[in-house]
């Protein structure tokens, strides 16, 4: 019982400083584990060897491997050269600028990490609203929004996905049959609701389009060579994330058995691609992965299962519902990382305590990828578009977001809400 | 050598309440790349560069990008003019923090700081931390190569 209580205050605490954000989030992970660790070995009810097998190299494979794709392609200016040729496309209309930028950013965050997408998209996206005279607000909002949506749709979307699909044992199929059909329902409406918040913005006719057409896509490729060798290599492993489970291999062997091809294939300078991988958010959820190891050791889920039994009363669908709004709320004010681990071990309790869990995993996949929609510091994606505009002359403020973000939050989660409650009737 | 024997003792300051439309005309009839922002006891503040008006005409969003080679034509960016508003806004709205030197500073020592900070103009200060000059890199540059032995011999 104290043992559990000690795992809990250091658990505490350590969510507290990353939620606060006092402390760095990959110190105060390792910080933690050190000590419930420490703790464990005093105590005797965690050893070192547990610690280590607490830590799900599914999850960390499965990131490192899209982590060094999307390292390999950065540098060949592929995102680059996606944008300018939207642009192009665009024809100078804004709306269908707002589309095509949108759709883009989207379909690449699917696949690869949000953060990257915006950081290398937004610039030329400012860029081109630069030449033909328009204010770059509507589109950077939009691309962080749609790229938040979008990477909701599949296992290697977004790491709550990632780890959602690891906790939960379930496979890239699984999240295209029953993430993908609500995340195309909510983007056709978050797209409706920017094109609407954005109606005046939208309206001006650019009075530079022939500038435009003076973008070349071709030169803004760097290394078409390395990027069509990448860019097969990620088709392939995209193929095999579909058959995994057919072929009774890990999406993390997946990822790291491509990073393999593309590295072979590509021979980049490995030093300097190993500096693009995240290797910060890798240890923070190695961390925080032995952390939880931890809590489960000492008894603490247990308790948690025992206390959460009482919820069993609730309809399910209700419950989900409730996960839906509640895991967004807390995305909107935190990161939704530490959000998504700290539900993991709550469902799970639940799931011992003879609830039906299956529906609740998505509930907590959609609050943690919509709810990042709500405030700038509720993503990365956002923090990094509202970075890259204080560069221009009209920088996002928060009053901006609120009123863009935010009803674009609520009203993806209410339409979430519903869709997850005639899922919920028709399925389960 | 020190450098008060090779600063530009006839500097063009602006005073702290000047408005931005003054340092343009400064500017533009001066022909120099930055001006010391002083207040009334010639007391340096910090400067104004150039570049720093520029800045309301071209946004520093470019250097996000790696290159610009494919952008071929900035289109409305070429055309751009900076408000009114703009115009009139205080000059400390976009003033920078100087880095100055006492004009007993050696030229070495002051060609070293300017490569060190990446700058090419240096406002100079006398010990009351008045200021009393401004040397460019290209003053400090061929006051040093003066002194060498071989340029003062072909020269005589």
């Amino acid at each position: 019982m104290i043992t559990g209580i000690i795992v809990s205050i250091i658990f505490l605490a350590s969510l507290w400083l990353i939620f606060s954000e006092k402390l760095n989030r990959t110190i105060t992970s390792m910080v933690g584990a050190f000590l419930i660790v420490g703790i464990g070995l005093l105590m005797g009810f965690y050893s070192e060897e547990e610690a280590i097998a607490s830590i799900d190299f599914n999850t960390l494979g499965l990131l490192f491997g899209m982590m060094l794709l999307v390292a390999l392609l950065e540098p060949t200016g592929f995102f680059q050269f996606l944008a300018v040729w939207a642009g192009r496309l665009s024809k100078g209309q804004p709306v269908r600028l707002l589309i095509l930028l949108g759709t883009i950013t989207t379909l690449v965050s699917m696949f690869l990490d949000n953060v990257t997408t915006v950081v290398l998209i937004a610039p030329v996206t400012i860029l081109i609203c630069e030449i033909l005279g328009v204010n770059p607000i509507p589109y950077l909002i939009s691309e962080a929004l749609l790229s938040n949506t979008g990477g909701v749709a599949t296992l290697v979307g977004d790491p709550p996905n990632v780890l959602i699909g690891s906790e939960a044992g379930l496979s890239f199929n699984d999240f295209l049959t029953h993430s993908l059909p609500i995340v195309i329902f909510v983007w056709l409406v978050s797209l409706w609701l920017l094109r609407y918040i954005f109606r005046q913005e939208l309206k001006a006719v650019p009075p530079n389009v022939d500038a435009l057409y003076e973008l070349n896509p071709a030169e803004s490729l760097e290394d078409r060579k390395t990027a069509q060798k990448v860019l097969i290599v990620l088709a392939g492993a995209i193929i095999l994330f579909f058959l995994h489970s057919v072929l009774h291999i890990s999406p993390s062997f997946v990822a790291l058995s491509a990073a393999a091809v593309a590295l072979v294939w590509t021979r980049p300078d490995i030093k300097e691609t190993l500096k693009r991988v995240e290797w910060s958010i890798l240890i923070f959820f190695a961390a925080l992965f032995v952390m939880v190891g931890g809590l489960e050791a000492s008894g603490v889920l247990e308790s948690i299962v025992s206390a959460l039994s009482t919820f069993k009363s609730i309809p399910p669908a209700l419950f989900g519902v409730a996960l839906i709004w509640i895991t967004a709320i807390l995305s909107g004010v935190v990161d939704n990382v530490p959000i998504t681990i700290a539900m993991i071990p709550v469902i799970k309790g639940l799931g011992a305590a003879g609830m039906n869990i299956d529906p609740l995993w998505w509930a907590l996949a959609f609050g943690a990828g919509f709810g990042g929609n709500g405030t700038i510091i509720g993503s990365t994606a956002n923090i990094v578009v509202v970075t890259v505009s204080e560069r221009t002359r009209t920088p996002i403020t928060s009053t901006i977001w609120n009123k863009t973000g935010l009803p674009v939050m609520v009203t993806t989660c209410t339409v979430a809400s519903l869709l997850y409650t005639l899922a919920y009737y028709f399925f389960y | 050598m020190i450098i008060q024997d090779w600063m530009k003792q006839n500097v063009v300051s602006i005073p702290y309440t000047a408005t931005i439309r003054e340092a343009a005309i400064l500017f533009h009839k001066n022909h120099v790349g930055v001006l010391p922002v002083v207040d009334d006891q010639k007391h340096l503040k910090g400067i104004i560069r150039l570049q720093d008006l520029l800045s309301l005409e071209l946004p520093d969003f470019y250097k996000l990008l790696p290159d610009f080679d494919f952008v071929h034509d900035f289109g409305a960016v070429e055309t751009h003019q900076p408000s009114a508003q703009e115009i009139e806004m205080p000059v400390i709205k976009l003033m920078q923090p100087a880095l100055f030197l006492e004009q007993t500073c050696g030229l070495l020592r002051a060609y070293a700081v300017m490569l060190k900070h990446d700058l090419y103009d240096l406002p100079i200060v006398n010990e009351a931390k008045e200021l009393v000059g401004i040397v460019s890199r290209v003053d400090i540059g061929t006051a040093i190569i003066s002194t060498w032995n071989t340029i003062t011999e072909s020269n005589s």
